[in-house]
């Protein structure tokens, strides 16, 4: 009972410690929301002034904005953990290492909700989607979603970290494999804004939970390897 | 369907990596196999009635496909293996497979469009068959480079969670890719009931291709673990010399 407590609170420490930098610098979340609006802004241009077309495109372009971002996201996470060796001050802190992996995922979790969620009318505005009208089942399949980024992407940044050129290997690594995650969210998406229901999109929902239980399962049995000396 | 039965012959045909025997005799077998397995395809196997001689890529298609298929079951086991025993000829294994598995899918991936072409009259189509192993081509190659790219001491343990992590993801892969259109032919291979399509003489030339396939592969595997085993020793070598009193 103790031992879980205590990896409750090192978790809550490393997130708040993580949340707290970001507090004070905005590093991280300005640059994944300046990239996500670039990246829906120049896909606006690539698509033309056809709004059926776009407003068919929509959910795609989004979630393209939200892993490119994601990708960008654990790039700067990466960067701040492996200067000055601090990592490994962390890790020499830790009862369990996957308190350092939760802590990581859940902050990336909060980072990309928060650019979901200002995003999100952005897209509105400038596509001529209604988002409110079925912000509720969006939202669930948004949490779910960037749920799975960060898992996937988390673990991979892990990697990364050790790599030459992190910058290439991270999307290298994390795109082709999140491809089950982005085609389920893009696809429940894409019918949400068409005016279904949670009923027609349960197929999408459940890939989506499966992938991150999956992930979440797997990154926690390995991630001791990744980490340890 | 069809990926179940490839990883049911992946699953069978893995024990054949723990056969050890000489060399130049597998050598000589899958030779002579795979002479017999071009003789069958081109002159005993029939042409089909629809497709004519396009048809007859489906014995190195197919085939290669199932090999590819082996090889990647093979790096998830040795890779698991290796982060259980931390042995080096495991991780020399999961790295022999994976290289020889992105080969096999290349084949796949251009003999594919070839028979493509003339059938379907377009090169490629989003079906969720091919969409999986083209993702799968990247996820594997990606492995390669993540090999070549990370520091050394802990790079075959990355490796190792790639090699996990892709072969989880082929499930999730194709249960999402299933939801598009279907326009890869039904496996013909295996029917409901468990009858055959295909007539005994295609079955038979089949069953000779997929296994001078699978002798090809586990030749290349051997060689090429004995490859690494080499480049192993040498370096134990070359750093005892190094360290030797000099004069």
């Amino acid at each position: 009972m103790s031992g879980s407590k205590v990896f409750l609170q090192q978790v809550l420490a490393l997130l708040a410690k993580d949340l707290k930098t970001e507090w004070r610098t905005r590093e991280i979340f300005t640059s994944m929301f300046v990239f996500s609006v670039l990246v829906i802004v120049v896909f606006n241009f690539a698509i033309g002034a056809d709004t059926e077309l776009i407003r068919q495109v929509a959910s795609g372009v989004i979630w393209i904005a939200l892993s490119f971002a994601s990708v960008l996201g654990l790039q700067r996470t990466g960067q701040m953990e492996s200067e000055e060796d601090s990592l490994q001050g962390v890790l020499l802190a830790l009862h369990d290492s996957s308190a350092l992996f939760i802590a990581k995922m859940l902050a990336q979790v909060v980072y990309l909700l928060i650019v979901g969620l200002c995003i999100l009318p952005l897209c509105g505005i400038w596509f001529h989607i209604d988002f409110i009208a079925c912000i509720g089942y969006i939202g669930i399949v948004f949490v779910l979603g960037i749920l799975g980024l960060s898992i996937v992407g988390t673990l991979f940044a892990m990697i990364t970290l050790h790599t030459r050129a992190r910058e290439v290997m991270l999307p290298m690594l994390f795109l082709p494999v999140s491809v089950p995650l982005t085609i389920a969210s893009v696809y429940a998406t894409a019918q949400l804004i068409a005016g279904m229901t949670l009923r027609d999109i349960v197929d999408y929902i459940s890939l989506i939970g499966v992938f991150d239980i999956v992930f979440f399962t797997l990154a926690l049995l390995v991630f001791d390897h990744i980490v340890e000396e | 369907m069809r990926t179940l039965s490839m990883l049911l012959i992946s699953m069978i045909s893995f024990p054949l990596v723990f056969i050890r025997n000489n060399s130049i005799y597998q050598a000589i077998v899958m030779y002579v196999v795979m002479l017999f397995a071009t003789l069958l395809v081109f002159i005993y196997a029939p042409n089909e009635q629809m497709q004519g001689i396009v048809q007859k890529i489906f014995y190195f298609h197919v085939s290669s496909s199932v090999t590819a298929f082996s090889a990647f079951f093979l790096v998830f086991v040795a890779s698991i293996m290796y982060l259980w025993k931390n042995a080096e000829w495991w991780d020399a294994v999961a790295l022999s497979a994976a290289e020889i598995g992105v080969v096999f899918c290349t084949l796949v991936l251009i003999t594919g469009p070839i028979w493509a072409r003339p059938i379907w009259g377009t090169w490629w189509s989003w079906d969720p068959t091919l969409t999986l192993t083209l993702v799968l081509w990247l996820i594997y190659v990606a492995y390669l480079m993540l090999r070549l790219d990370a520091h050394d001491p802990k790079r075959s343990r990355f490796a190792a969670v790639l090699g996990i992590v892709g072969y989880v993801d082929i499930p999730l892969i194709l249960w999402s890719v299933e939801k598009w259109r279907t326009l890869h032919p039904k496996p013909v291979l295996i029917q409901e009931g468990g009858t055959t399509g295909l007539p005994f003489t295609m079955l038979f030339t089949f069953a000779v291709c997929l296994v001078a396939f699978m002798l090809l592969f586990f030749y290349l595997l051997r060689e090429r673990i004995s490859i690494i085993q080499s480049q192993h020793t040498i370096e134990v070598l070359r750093h005892q010399v190094d360290n030797l009193p000099t004069g």
